[in-house]
């Protein structure tokens, strides 16, 4: 396939947590808002004035600062955001607001706050308590956090609009990312899709931490030029696969796999598109506030929702991606001691395949992936375990 | 040998194989108490055989064979100890093991497998193994059982090996090795099948870490009978989570109630509450007396003891209250004579983070070895405010308060203030000069403030040792190895003799 114009710059955006789009932003006087979780609603960290950068720690390599501080039995993610932090890569920062979701990356976004890495004189870091059910005693919990939390902060630190109004037109900007992200995200259920599910990651990430209004053009064209894109005729994959699993700020990881033979056709991982990348519908009839928490605690899909009706949610969901998106395979991943998805990438592998009959390859992984040969072998054997059962069916 | 405190090389009593030989000179009159109570400890497991349920129970279930262990166990965790400590140890974690043994009965009683008492089943609430009964104080026509306590955590306290087989059983499902063996054990008896299926319904909790919670969800597909999940607020610290939390606890009140048919009997709770409010002035009463240069309750009996009275009874039993003030009774004579719990008291410590269920007996050999005096240990520091006992709401808000303090979760979330903070708080409180810091292999929450703890401790001047190990896999970090980092710190470190020689190095690998 031709090379999609755009895609070396976003690329490029992806090389830095600080990158040339967030100096932009800051030098028209908003401010860049660390953000360590999907359980933070993006439109309130999005706020007029404010934009949101979630973390991510690229081109890392030594991260013994971090383990000095976090023990090598944690997450590598977690340490290695701190690492970063550690050499100055989030001084940029003017607040950091953090989920109390997972021990990990609260001790991490912890050790940031102590260790006073991020100087400027109005940071500030706040903690919200989010809900582990989706319910109504729930709902209203979040709803309470969030408004004491994130929006009281925003507003008393640094005078952010925190109004139904401004609310509603930061969804209205991250509904137009998302609406583009869903249509470039669509093209993947084609038979032949005219674009990888490495581009799209690329695409899709750099959403995550970036100013969006600045992306919007890039990524308006970028869906233009899919339109007319041809794919190429012989297809460079040899099976499709849904991934899912721990959080995946690199798409080389997805590349990765590509180049393994299996095409990533949906992503239900943090900084994937399904669900993060769904429009938020907002009626009049309520306050935006509440409608917005009550979506993303509908589309949560972290296994640290504890109930059994979201426990059962997260299966059928990837059940109706996987047909949707015509999906052969499914590979669940997990960034190594994320103790979240070591459970449910374990229970995950026997339920998706004893219940629902698909192949699952079930797959731990460091957070710098680079040229795991060890992923790639297994990736290999995977792919060729799916074309096996293609070659029996028919 | 003799009848004072460190007289006798207890290192003798370790073999290198399965101890044969417990018994200490304690002098005529410890010596002829602990016998009695070692034979009464056999008397209690005669007695549970005789019951033909359990003896099916004891048939049908393997992790039953490691209460075989518990007259080792109790010679274990009252080892060198003379006076006050002595009577102190037997009487408080005697009551435990008649109170477990008390649930197995019930547990069995109900089993379809075993007893088989459906009306009596049909009364049962099940609640998960780090969850507080207290709410179960407001049901006094039910019964609170949790099938984990006797399956996984008192076998991995009795028998060092005693749930490893269940961890490998997770491993064999797909499960990391890397996460916190406990939920790991506690989801491999589900594997194996071998939880007794029982009760009318049951309760989880977000308890003590996102893996134990993660297990939970497994676990609630296999007990197949109805189930609701407690989502007590992580941030407990937090006022604006209070109300929250006290909701989350009326809807567990209120599943309960469509569950069983019962309606929850304020009165009942504000009695079971009086009780609970009365075991944490008692509580207070040892803490003020660990201020002291002569501490009375204090290390594994007060850590094992609190568990019991904190989490498992609640204020349902008095018979913990009663037992309470028996053990502060002798605590004021201890102290009133000066008793001393080693010969010699050279450093004070408190132990933080998760201890090894396989060696909770590390606090007596830190005694007896080093005179390293254990004050107090991470989990026995939970909430000691009272519960109201008049104003429903306001109880309802304190009931769940009680529910974020759980042992464990209250320092393992919460942040900072909680895990690290409060550390040190109570170094200054109970003027403690060294903590002894496990290093929980699996535990995510406290490895993260790793370099906090170091840089803290440095500041105050506060001797800090790190001791690994995985709380129940003792093959990734065994008892000797974590013997051997004390050793190291107090030899090189503090250039210290040991009080007791024949303490320092021995091989217990193959002992209970």
């Amino acid at each position: 396939m031709k090379d999609l114009k755009h895609l070396y710059y976003f690329e490029k955006l992806l090389e830095e947590a600080n990158h040339d789009l967030i100096r932009e932003a800051q030098s028209r006087g908003q401010i860049a808002i660390g953000a360590v979780c999907f359980q933070i609603p993006e439109p309130l960290l999005n706020l007029p004035g404010c934009f949101s950068v979630r973390f991510r720690a690229p081109r890392t390599a030594s991260m013994e600062m971090g383990t000095y501080y976090m023990s090598s039995m944690l997450c590598e993610g977690c340490r290695a955001i701190l690492e970063r932090a550690i050499e100055g890569g989030f001084e940029f920062l003017d607040c950091i607001i953090a989920p109390d979701a997972c021990a990990q990356m609260n001790r991490c976004v912890e050790n940031i706050e102590r260790q006073n890495l991020c100087t400027k004189e109005k940071f500030f870091v706040s903690y919200a308590d989010v809900p582990m059910k989706a319910d109504d005693t729930a709902l209203e919990h979040y709803v309470r956090q969030m408004r004491e939390h994130v929006l009281k902060p925003l507003e008393e630190h640094y005078g952010i609009d925190i109004s139904d109004q401004a609310m509603r037109e930061a969804v209205e900007t991250q509904n137009r990312i998302s609406r583009l992200i869903s249509e470039i995200g669509a093209y993947r259920k084609e038979e032949n899709p005219r674009i990888t599910g490495y581009e799209f990651a690329v695409l899709c990430t750099a959403t995550y931490c970036s100013p969006k209004e600045l992306l919007l053009e890039k990524l308006e064209e970028t869906a233009e030029e899919l339109k007319t894109r041809e794919p190429d005729e012989k297809p460079g994959f040899r099976a499709r696969v849904l991934l899912a699993g721990s959080e995946i700020d690199d798409p080389g990881f997805i590349r990765l796999v590509e180049d393994a033979g299996a095409l990533v056709v949906a992503d239900r991982f943090c900084f994937g598109s399904l669900p993060g990348r769904s429009e938020i519908l907002l009626t009049e009839k309520e306050d935006p506030l509440t409608q917005i928490c009550r979506t993303y605690m509908e589309w949560g899909k972290c296994p640290r929702f504890m109930n059994t009706a979201k426990i059962q949610e997260r299966q059928t969901y990837i059940d109706a991606l996987a047909k949707e998106y015509h999906a052969e395979g499914l590979i669940y991943q997990q960034l190594k001691f994320c103790d979240y998805w070591g459970y449910e990438r374990a229970s995950a592998f026997h339920v998706m395949r004893e219940e629902y009959g698909y192949p699952v390859l079930s797959l731990d992984r460091p957070y710098v992936v680079g040229n795991s040969g060890q992923v790639r072998t297994r990736v290999q054997a995977f792919v060729e375990s799916l074309e096996i059962k293609r070659a029996g069916r028919s | 040998m003799g009848k004072a405190v460190g007289s006798e090389p207890l290192g003798r009593l370790y073999t290198g194989k399965k101890p044969r030989r417990r018994r200490e000179w304690r002098g005529l009159k410890d010596t002829m108490y602990d016998y009695f109570r070692w034979l009464g400890y056999w008397k209690t497991l005669i007695g549970f055989t005789l019951s033909i349920n359990n003896i099916k129970g004891f048939l049908r279930y393997r992790w039953m064979l490691n209460y075989l262990a518990m007259p080792d166990y109790m010679d274990r965790h009252t080892e060198g100890m003379r006076g006050v400590q002595l009577r102190m140890a037997h009487q408080g974690l005697g009551l435990i093991v008649t109170d477990i043994c008390e649930m197995l009965k019930k547990i069995f009683r109900a089993d379809p497998e075993v007893g088989n008492d459906k009306a009596f089943n049909s009364k049962i609430v099940l609640f998960d193994e780090n969850m507080m009964s207290t709410l179960m104080g407001g049901f006094p026509n039910l019964i609170w059982l949790s099938v984990e306590v006797p399956a996984v955590y008192t076998c991995s306290m009795l028998n060092q090996t005693g749930v490893t087989y269940y961890v490998e059983k997770t491993q064999e499902y797909g499960v990391p090795s890397d996460v916190c063996p406990m939920p790991a054990a506690e989801l491999g008896v589900t594997l194996a099948d071998d939880f007794p299926l029982i009760g009318k319904c049951a309760v989880q909790c977000n308890t003590t870490c996102d893996g134990s919670l993660m297990g939970n969800g497994m676990e609630a597909r296999s007990f197949k009978i109805p189930t609701f999940q407690l989502a007590v607020p992580i941030r407990h610290r937090q006022e604006s989570v209070q109300e929250y939390a006290a909701k989350e606890v009326l809807n567990a009140i209120h599943f309960i109630e469509e569950q069983t048919g019962e309606t929850f009997d304020w009165n009942a709770f504000f009695d079971s509450m009086k009780r609970f409010n009365a075991e944490t002035r008692e509580f207070l009463e040892w803490m003020d007396l660990s201020k002291t240069d002569y501490p009375q309750m204090m290390g594994v009996t007060l850590a094992l003891y609190r568990y019991g009275v904190y989490q498992a009874a609640g204020g349902r039993n008095q018979a913990f209250l009663d037992m309470d003030r028996k053990l502060t009774k002798l605590a004021m004579k201890g102290w009133q004579e000066k008793q001393m719990a080693a010969k010699e008291y050279r450093h004070r410590c408190m132990t933080w983070g998760v201890q090894a269920a396989y060696y909770t007996a590390l606090p007596i050999w830190l005694m007896n070895c080093w005179g390293i005096v254990p004050i107090a240990d991470m989990l026995t520091t939970v909430s000691t405010e009272m519960v109201n006992t008049e104003d429903k709401d306001q109880a309802l808000l304190d009931l769940a308060y009680l529910y974020e303090n759980m042992i464990m979760r209250n320092r393992s979330n919460g942040g900072y203030e909680t895990g690290v903070e409060a550390l040190f708080s109570y170094c200054e409180q109970l003027r403690i000069d060294m903590v002894i810091m496990y290093v929980h292999m699996g535990c995510k929450a406290m490895a993260g403030y790793h370099g906090l703890f170091e840089e803290e401790a440095r500041k105050r001047g506060i001797h800090w040792i790190w001791v690994t190990h995985n709380l129940m896999c003792p093959q990734d970090g065994s008892r000797r190895d974590m013997r051997m980092e004390i050793n190291r710190y107090m030899r090189t470190v503090l250039r210290e003799e040991p009080l007791d020689p024949s303490l320092e190095d021995f091989d217990d690998s193959e002992n209970w």
